[in-house]
């Protein structure tokens, strides 16, 4: 099985670095700052909207422009779920995941008829058309939105674990998604049409199963992100700005790759830190760095990198050795 | 018939050019004299097209040189190299369909040379296609393989060039129509303009042409006066008959 | 009754001005096959100068707009030249996410300079009915709308049908490469193309800021509208854009009767995605690719 590829020395050295970074991050909060938590807490979160962003559209050839959608929507449900009904904030996570999810399955409907930038362009819509709806219901309080009063009583390390599940969990799915048959024809796939058009209902049927679950995960990552903003209200939860901050990520960190998204929610999360109080201009920074990197170096820092140095930490491609079994697996 | 020596208009040295990894011309060097008939016979695959589409600057050079009139052109935009004096019948016609005709020859008087004069040369088209005339007004989407090859010939006309390239005009044609549209080429060709045409047919090939070069996978096998190469040779080489591949 | 056939004028008359935004994306997407994401936000951006410079030059709104097209033209082909040149012929994503950045940079940028407040171009016209009867009025400005794009949509048209600098567009959108065969700079052409787009974007800018309010992020919706006015008329078809707008308006207008005026936005986004799921090519397209 190979998590890493690579001769046995160097695969030695990246599991050894894997396994300390996995270490640290597990006991983070014994040892690090509550200020630190708090940053790799974001991290974690926006790297899980990252990975599903990339699953998407680096991965699947789906450009969306709506991951919004399913925020608000796991953000709607963790509030209404623990707010109007009381019940257990875990629960609400999950209804929020379930919710995206059912929600994605409906307007897949429609939207994957669409090809391209009409799909990006629809999901960006059902997103403005739903924040207006959630603006005009009372169920959800209109424009004042909820106050989430169970975070109150949570301490920082808590909402970490959260975070930390929510976003290791998210790239060993990617890993999992790539490595099964359908993942392969995947990505041998992405860029071919004429292979994908003789494909055609399988490629359907993929595509849509990723696309459920990258709004199950994006749906309780925005759950737990709401979780820690403690404060919902319509415009904010809908804005596109979730989505332009999956897209960045995964631009700079490298599309299609699985170490992208990291990079690039380190990127993104660290540079908004650091100019917290310009938030416009932490913005302007990083649309700047996006538009230089699609124009130099269009795979990003770690397609760089793969392209320059072969450097790869974390890859679905199974080693050589396996691969006749992956394309003849009905074969003996 | 024209010395190889007297006034060489288009020169390509060398030229090698690559599709990523894949290499699709070795070495080929060219000379084209003014006021000639050039072919460059070669089967699908061999090279003719991306010859064509490097000289007019549509794919780069890896390597070599390309020369018109002393000038060095090599891997420059194709509207520059248009502006310079050589143009290109493209394979397929490429006519702007949604187009009419008038305003397909139109649009190739674009540049302003041959805009001043462009009532001019739309006389000329019109006497040398009277086709073309008669259905001045029509969409080109609805002209038939003959009249687009026609129109796409006139539209090059229409450039005032020095040379036009033409690239398989006979593709899918009939008989009848090729034989027009050669007889017409030549004519044009008497009155001063230079032709290099690409083609897979070697009999009309070498019938129409001056001097001939034959293309093989990349590189060019054999080349002389059209007059001198024996029809049956070409055809072996053609067909890469061991001796050339 | 009066107020439904008010209504159903408003959205004819508005859809003038919402024709005039697709105008601009129609050009760019029928002409270089790309969607510009930063269109409504261009727009914007045209929409601020405009409200800086006619402050400056005390309330005069032609000398705006000239400044703010030739300024908004020059912007744009630099955007062209520099950014989607760069990626046009790199496949549909990059110049799609070159835009989306564009347009998160032009957002934070208006946003520091001139804060997230609505603002408005203030004029007297804006507020006046020049027509009044009892079963309708018609206001000033939309009428104003209207006209002027049913002006500008004509003088596009005229620009394509009879001149060289028209046909030179066409044949661009036609074939690249047979173009470049007649000497046309195709690159310089898409440049070209992008300042008539910012043209028609600074008027709709400047008639979008006498008609509503604005803030930073009302490019977003814009962008919607002109996506919308371009789906539903079809690519690249001047005159189905100006369709394509009247129709949105009166979406619109009609949703806003039917459910409240708090669905107005929602009823043009609805018919929009209707449409997109049932007949993508437009409601009077000319076919493309």
């Amino acid at each position: 099985m190979a998590f890493i590829n690579g001769n046995n020395a160097a695969a030695s050295v990246k599991i050894i670095i894997l396994g300390i970074i996995v270490v640290s991050l597990f006991t983070l909060p014994f040892w690090a700052p509550e200020s630190v938590v708090m940053i790799f807490l974001l991290i974690m979160l926006y790297m899980s909207l990252g990975q599903m962003w990339n699953l998407l559209a680096g991965y699947a050839g789906l450009v969306s422009l709506g991951q919004q959608i399913f925020i608000g929507l796991g953000g709607y449900s963790l509030a209404v779920i623990t707010e109007v009904y009381h019940l257990n904030f875990l629960l609400a996570i999950f209804v929020g995941g379930v919710v995206s999810g059912v929600f994605a399955l409906i307007i897949s409907l429609p939207i994957f008829k669409m090809k391209g930038i009409y799909f990006a362009i629809s999901t960006w819509v059902i997103a403005e058309a739903l924040a207006l709806y959630f603006l005009n219901w009372s169920f959800v309080g209109y424009g004042v939105g909820f106050n989430i009063r169970t975070t109150y009583e949570m301490s920082t390390s808590f909402l970490y674990y959260l975070s930390l599940v929510l976003g290791l969990g998210s790239v060993l799915l990617v890993y999992i998604i790539m490595r099964t048959k359908r993942g392969l024809a995947l990505m041998a796939m992405r860029d071919n049409e004429l292979a994908a058009e003789v494909m055609g209902i399988e490629l359907y049927k993929t595509k849509l199963v990723i696309f459920l679950i990258s709004a199950f995960i994006t749906g309780m990552t925005g759950a737990v992100l709401y979780l820690n903003i403690s404060f919902i209200q319509p415009y904010a939860a809908f804005s596109i700005d979730w989505t332009v901050a999956a897209v960045v990520i995964v631009i700079i960190g490298g599309i299609g790759t699985m170490e992208g998204p990291i990079i690039g929610a380190v990127v993104y999360v660290i540079l908004k830190q650091f100019l917290y109080d310009f938030p416009g201009i932490s913005m302007i920074i990083l649309g700047v760095i996006a538009i230089l990197i699609i124009l130099i170096a269009p795979k990003g820092i770690m397609g760089m990198l793969h392209g320059k140095f072969g450097w790869e930490l974390l890859s679905p491609r199974r080693s050589v050795k396996n691969v006749r079994q992956v394309i003849h697996p009905d074969c003996a | 018939m024209l010395s190889q020596e007297d006034n060489v208009l288009l020169k390509v040295e060398n030229l090698e050019v690559h599709y990523g990894d894949l290499q699709a011309l070795y070495g080929v060097s060219l000379r084209i004299s003014k006021g000639s008939i050039v072919s460059i016979i070669g089967s699908n695959g061999a090279g003719k097209s991306t010859l064509l589409a490097t000289i007019t600057g549509i794919n780069k050079p890896t390597k070599g040189r390309i020369t018109f009139k002393d000038e060095d052109i090599s891997g420059i935009r194709t509207h520059k190299i248009v502006s310079k004096g050589i143009t290109m019948s493209p394979e397929g016609s490429r006519v702007f369909e949604k187009m009419s005709v008038e305003e397909n020859l139109l649009m190739g008087a674009y540049l302003p040379r041959a805009r001043r004069k462009k009532e001019e040369l739309l006389k000329r088209v019109y006497g040398l296609f009277p086709a073309l005339k008669e259905k001045s007004g029509q969409l080109a989407t609805y002209l038939s393989g003959g009249q687009r090859q026609m129109l796409a010939i006139g539209r090059a006309l229409m450039v005032d060039p020095e040379v036009i390239l033409c690239d398989e005009v006979s593709m899918g044609l009939a008989p009848v129509i090729v034989k027009d549209i050669y007889h017409k080429i030549r004519e044009i060709n008497q009155e001063g303009m230079t032709f290099i045409l690409v083609e897979q047919d070697v009999k009309r090939s070498l019938k129409y042409s001056d001097y001939s070069y034959v293309i093989v996978k990349g590189k060019i096998v054999m080349e002389g006066p059209s007059s001198q190469l024996p029809e049956e040779e070409v055809k072996d080489a053609f067909f890469g008959i061991h001796k050339y591949a | 009754m009066e107020v439904l056939l008010q209504l159903v004028l408003n959205g004819i008359l508005l859809g003038g001005l919402y024709a005039m935004i697709g105008l601009g994306m129609s050009l760019i997407f029928g002409i270089m096959g790309i969607i510009n994401l930063a269109h409504g936000d261009l727009m914007i951006v045209s929409t601020y100068m405009s409200m800086v410079l006619a402050m400056q030059f005390s309330g005069n709104v032609f000398i705006a707009l000239l400044i703010t097209v030739i300024v908004m033209m020059i912007i744009g082909f630099l955007v062209q030249t520099f950014l989607v040149n760069k990626v046009v012929d790199k496949g549909s994503e990059p110049p799609l996410l070159i835009t989306f950045g564009l347009s998160i940079i032009l957002q934070n940028v208006l946003m520091l300079i001139f804060g997230a407040d609505a603002k408005a171009i203030p004029t007297q016209i804006a507020s006046e009915n020049i027509v009044t009867t009892p079963w309708f009025s018609i206001s000033a400005i939309y009428l104003i709308n209207f006209l002027v794009s049913i002006v500008v949509i004509l003088s596009l048209h005229f620009i394509m049908k009879k001149t060289y600098f028209g046909r030179a567009i066409r044949a661009t959108s036609s074939d690249v490469v047979a173009s470049e065969l007649v000497g046309v700079n195709t690159k310089r052409i898409y440049a070209y193309t992008m300042c008539l787009a910012m043209a028609t974007a600074s008027i709709a800018g400047l008639l979008i800021g006498m008609t509503f309010t604005y803030s930073p992020t009302t490019g977003t919706q814009y962008l919607i509208f002109a996506f919308g006015v371009v789906v539903i008329g079809g690519m690249g078809n001047l005159v189905g854009t100006l369709l394509g707008g009247i129709i949105l308006g009166l979406s619109q207008m009609l949703g806003s009767y039917f459910f409240g005026t708090a669905y107005q936005l929602f009823s043009g986004y609805i018919v929009l995605l209707v449409i997109l799921t049932f007949r993508p090519q437009g409601l009077f397209a000319e076919a493309r690719k």
